[in-house]
């Protein structure tokens, strides 16, 4: 009811502007993914051509295997998957133990938390001096290793939501029937909370998909993921506005899937479980 | 050695202490710490001792053409704060994103409101407003390039056909042109993320006190300034909290669109070490330069935090 009543808007004008918005958000993607496959005459056109007449599939080609795309796309996948399986592993114990038995209290809490803040340039730096000393730049064990530090405030943050809203009675009976903690938390607790964690996987994976510094300063040739290939077109010297876009759509269809995936969940995921939504 | 007379009080009435050996006993006294362990000693591993690593490279000759690491207390400190370039990419960082940030939540807030009352096809446009959200930044940068970038982007086409007459903008190399398209790549991006939680914040607010105000006779922008706005406060501290703390730290779309350029005076804090440390590999003085903006990030930190928490409180 609250929604009826409250006029901050009037109705032409509050449509007007939500289109607007929709039209802002939707005209860059439309210009890329029609980038994407015009011929090369098209994209060098003045004036622009809005759809071209014979469109290709050339630069899709060109991006995923002459500018190495394709690797790219492989390892990202990887180093992906393997942050988002880690961070869950080690997030997920934690933000129980936070929120049953507050262990190290509100302090701890707001470390992990803190950790989320740190400008990635402070840390990159000695994580690159050290990483060449021990033999981690530019592998993909050491890229999952800081991604999983990249996200485990997420993990650790969302999941402590999440247990802190959830009944702790089944926990406790089982645990009258003669569990230990351990077992509680493993055979009770954990599966009544994979709706969250899978929530909690799906961002982490999105945060790693899509991030950029760490793979700059951490890869070279052998782990680079597909956000640094993008280095190859920057200020579109060359010219390849066909190429970066075909590479544009193809690493971000994929997150933008997942992203609608836990839509639900998107408010707790922005605000690390501080917001319900 | 541990006693199980003394494990046992800790969970009284609770069996399941009790059973399975000494070490499964103490793995049940500590298991608050045992489960929070793997995370702390990634995070220490990969964070805590990286930085204090920095520190330490801080203060001394880090070359990787000279050997050794001599020490040379806060020359590189100093070299930092002397540097003129640092402090103008200060100075564009904090512009950036007050401009960035302000105008994402004013904008969100609008959407916020416009979306709050349902209608039919809110959910798709819903979609489709939170797409930018899960865009990578550097794929962000390179959208706004290629519609901006001269002479083949739409966007100066567009232009002069509103305007009537041809427009040629330089709007990556041209101030303040260029401010205004690095801005623009990030109000598209971010913007979702301030209407997403305001509107969260909306729809938690009760009905009951505006529509009590709307029959005391105030008008629309009365009710919103002196009933919503209030309990909107602390979701609005929020999002510009967080919002902020990620505003920061603008590397990617500067990397994409300006490359610092021209000149340097589209650098910002973070490009600038980035410069400093992987491009000159003038690697002690990054850690310092890097140490000093920690700390500058810390103090808004601190204050934006208590903040938030001292609104959550009310």
């Amino acid at each position: 009811m609250a929604a009826v009543t409250r006029h901050h808007w009037t109705g032409r004008l509050r449509f007007i502007f939500i289109g607007f918005a929709v039209i802002c958000v939707l005209a860059p993607l439309y210009w890329v993914a029609v980038t994407s496959i015009k011929p090369t005459d098209d994209y060098l056109a003045s004036p622009p051509v809005w759809f071209p007449s014979h469109p290709t599939l050339v630069h899709y080609r060109a991006a995923l295997f002459a500018y190495r795309g394709l690797q790219g796309l492989s390892h990202s996948a990887t180093v992906a998957l393997g942050a988002m399986v880690l961070s869950v592993l080690l997030g997920t114990p934690m933000g129980y133990s936070l929120a049953r038995f507050r262990t190290g209290g509100k302090h701890m809490a707001m470390w992990v938390l803190s950790q989320r803040f740190l400008p990635p340039v402070a840390i990159g730096l000695p994580i690159f001096l050290l990483y060449r000393n021990y033999g981690l730049y530019d592998t993909q064990p050491g890229l999952i290793l800081v991604y999983t530090m990249m996200t485990l405030p997420l993990t650790v943050w969302m999941m402590y939501a999440y247990f802190r809203q959830m009944p702790r009675e089944l926990e406790d009976a089982a645990r009258v029937d003669g569990c230990g903690w351990l077992q509680a938390f493993l055979r009770v607790a954990v599966p009544l909370a994979l709706p969250g964690i899978a929530a909690a996987a799906v961002f982490a994976f999105i945060a790693v998909w899509t991030e950029f510094f760490f793979a700059l300063i951490l890869t070279s040739r052998h782990a680079f993921t597909l956000p640094t290939v993008f280095r190859s077109f920057i200020s579109f010297q060359g010219g390849q506005y066909g190429e970066s876009s075909a590479l544009a759509m193809v690493s971000l269809i994929p997150s933008i899937l997942l992203g609608m995936l836990v839509q639900r969940h998107l408010v707790r995921g922005l605000t690390l479980g501080a917001v319900r939504g | 050695m541990t006693h199980p007379a003394k494990a046992v009080p800790l969970h009284p009435g609770l069996p399941g202490a009790a059973r399975g050996g000494t070490l499964a006993l103490w793995a049940e006294r500590r298991i608050g710490w045992l489960l929070v362990t793997p995370a702390v000693a990634l995070i220490v591993a990969l964070s805590i001792y990286p930085l204090l690593y920095s520190l330490w490279v801080s203060f001394v000759n880090y070359d990787f053409l000279v050997p050794g690491h001599a020490f040379v207390g806060l020359r590189n400190f100093a070299q930092i704060i002397a540097d003129p370039i640092a402090r103008s990419a200060l100075v564009t960082t904090a512009v950036l994103c007050v401009l960035d940030v302000g105008i994402e939540f004013g904008l969100g807030l609008a959407l916020a409101l416009a979306m709050e009352r349902p209608f039919r096809g809110r959910g798709l446009i819903t979609s489709i407003l939170i797409i930018p959200l899960f865009i990578s930044p550097v794929i962000v940068g390179q959208f706004f390039a290629l519609m901006l970038q001269r002479p083949f982007g739409p966007t100066d086409y567009l232009l002069g056909l509103v305007l009537g007459h041809p427009v040629t903008i330089d709007w990556l190399s041209g101030f303040p042109w260029n401010f205004a398209a690095l801005v623009a790549a990030d109000v598209w991006q971010w913007t979702p993320f301030m209407f997403v939680i305001l509107l969260a914040g909306l729809s938690a607010i009760p009905p009951e006190p505006y529509e009590a105000a709307q029959i005391d006779g105030v008008n629309p922008w009365q009710g919103f300034r002196y009933v919503v706005w209030p309990q909107l406060t602390p979701m609005i501290l929020l999002a510009i909290t967080f919002r902020l703390l990620d505003a920061v730290k603008l590397f990617d779309v500067i990397f994409m669109m300006t490359g610092g350029g021209p000149g340097t005076s589209t650098y910002t804090a973070s490009f600038y070490l980035y410069e400093m440390g992987f491009q000159h590999f003038h690697l002690s003085e990054a850690t310092a330069g890097s140490w000093i903006f920690l700390l500058l990030t810390a103090v808004i930190v601190g204050f934006l935090v208590r903040r938030l928490l001292r609104a959550e409180a009310v």
